[in-house]
């Protein structure tokens, strides 16, 4: 029986990103698994384990994925689990993956993320669906007095501005910060729109006090999948570096927001953090990249204070002066994250990727240079579930 | 604040409230608001859970509240969730500390959104926005 970090991602793969409403699930699904197939240097035909959801279809598929997906690659799979963590569901499944290879349960395990076609509730094409099916995530003791998934999180950040005294024009580093990182990412949503200023994320209309339009994440179809095998594999076919997990930790927290102590940390994010750097036994100041769940920007400030790159409360100085670029202290969500590069259905796969690339040094324009080390995380609700992972070049 | 046919109310209703929990949605019917209290510790529960999250006990109590609290954090939201929504905008939502020591979220009534500030104190009134269900909403004292 293998330690986790035995295991390794060893394909990634990201389609375009946007509006993909007039392509069919399944088809974009088979995409980005043969992607990161080939990336892996395997066969679709190699598969065998499967986490997470397989090509949307009829009937009994999508309560029995694994069975629905061994029925089309015409061989029994071996192994599936499934994570109901939301935004963070991908990267849980890095970790079920993890163990299944290292258990010797599977030796190829896919996890993609695919959202095309119509969609429905919040992965519809249409934003005010969208927008509507987002708002009820609260539950009903607050979706009747018109809560939206951005109000969810403006409550912190405004109680955070009051105990702490972070401003805005911080939150709005985080926004320019990452459009840049788009910019110099060709499947990025928003990149192609260009670079923006603290003045632009200060005048884009107010959505919900005190996140500004430029302060939300983007809203978009797209997929990416992921393919986890032992290192060893990764290292005998030669094709990259392996990005192996060395750590990974969960908290799951609450559903509703006044069952947390406070709003302005999260308990159960820091335990996240805590058992990842546990068990991968590295330091904070031994992370060269990192990907933060960044549904808003405030989501960014609170994620670096649980996960203890800065105390309580210095989330917002961390950020400023380009502290989360590519030349600052510590690179965050180098391809523009869900403000900018996307925010597709179970959109914690686009961070990990996005981290894996760079540990394999191939992130082009955007590389962290000699990046080994990298840290990630993927918050499912608002703040109500976290996941946290440790990676490492091999 | 005034009520409304049942089905021509447009905003969302609460859905799927287990019966467990009715007794908090009835004791806003008759302007009388309760939540759960533990029996064995004296743990305020809301939302309403099966078990206390200080001593794990199942017994409760529907308690009586002072209705008063004062601002913890709010929001004032400027794009609505569904066109009901929108003839409010902009409409504030605020999560109040109540005197017994918990926290509620809930809209305002009759409460100048430039007035808004966390500390603010602030207390429970009812809105019967149909003959089913009444909300509460959160207004100054």
């Amino acid at each position: 029986m293998g330690e986790l970090h035995e295991a390794a991602v060893a394909g990634i793969y990201q389609s375009e990103q946007g509006d993909l409403s007039t392509r069919d699930q399944a088809e974009v699904w088979w995409e980005a698994a043969e992607g990161a197939c080939r990336d892996a240097g395997i066969e679709l035909a190699d598969i065998d384990g499967l986490v997470g959801n397989g090509p949307a279809g009829i009937g009994l598929r999508s309560h029995m994925p694994g069975a629905g997906l061994a029925e089309q690659l015409g061989h029994p799979l071996r192994f599936h689990a499934k994570s109901e963590t939301g935004a963070g569901s991908p990267l849980a499944g890095l970790n079920l993956a993890a163990h299944a290879v290292t258990q010797g349960l599977a030796d190829a395990v896919v996890i993609v993320n695919a959202v095309a076609g119509a969609g429905e509730g919040y992965t519809s094409s249409d934003r005010d669906t969208s927008v509507a099916a987002m708002a009820k995530l609260s539950g009903p003791y607050e979706y009747v007095y018109g809560t939206t998934r951005v109000a969810d999180y403006a409550v912190f950040a405004m109680r955070h501005f009051y105990e702490f005294g972070t401003s805005s024009a911080q939150l709005a580093e985080v926004a320019v910060a990452q459009r840049h990182h788009a910019t110099l990412h060709p499947l990025s949503v928003t990149g192609r729109r260009g670079d923006i200023t603290i003045d632009d994320v200060l005048e884009s209309p107010m959505i919900a006090d005190p996140l500004h339009l430029y302060d939300c994440c983007i809203i978009n179809q797209g997929a990416g999948a992921m393919i986890v095998t032992k290192a060893t594999q990764v290292a005998s076919l030669g094709r990259h570096a392996a990005v192996v997990l060395l750590g990974y930790g969960e908290g799951h927290s609450h559903l509703d927001p006044n069952s947390m102590p406070s709003m302005t940390d999260c308990p159960a994010a820091k335990l996240a953090a805590d058992t990842a750097f546990g068990m991968a036994a590295v330091r904070r100041d031994e992370i060269d990249v990192a990907g933060l769940a960044d549904h808003f920007t405030i989501g960014v400030i609170l994620g670096l204070e649980d996960a203890g790159f800065c105390g309580p409360g210095e989330g917002g100085s961390f950020v400023e002066g380009g502290g989360i670029g590519l030349d600052g202290h510590l690179p965050i969500n180098t391809s523009g994250g869900h403000l900018s590069f996307s925010h597709a259905g179970f959109c914690g796969i686009f961070t990990a990727i996005e981290v894996v690339e760079q540990l394999r040094h191939e992130g082009g324009e955007r590389q962290v240079d000699g990046a080994r080390v990298g840290f990630v995380t993927a918050t499912g609700g608002a703040q109500q579930a976290h996941a946290a992972a440790v990676l490492a070049r091999a | 604040m005034t009520t409304v046919e049942e089905g021509s109310y447009e905003k969302f209703l609460p859905e799927g409230i287990p019966s467990s929990q009715m007794p908090f949605w009835e004791s806003l019917r008759a302007h009388d608001i309760r939540v759960q209290r533990c029996d064995r510790c004296g743990t305020y529960r809301y939302h309403p859970k099966d078990a206390c999250p200080s001593c794990q006990s199942r017994k409760a109590t529907w308690a009586p509240l002072s209705g008063r609290g004062t601002i913890y954090t709010y929001t004032v939201v400027r794009r609505a969730p569904s066109a009901a929504y929108a003839s409010d905008l902009p409409y504030a939502l605020v999560h109040a500390t109540m005197d017994e020591g918990f926290r509620m979220a809930a809209g305002v009534a009759e409460l100048n959104i430039n007035d808004l500030r966390i500390g603010m104190p602030v207390r429970i009134v009812y809105d019967d926005v149909t003959p089913n269900w009444t909300l509460f909403r959160f207004t100054s004292t």
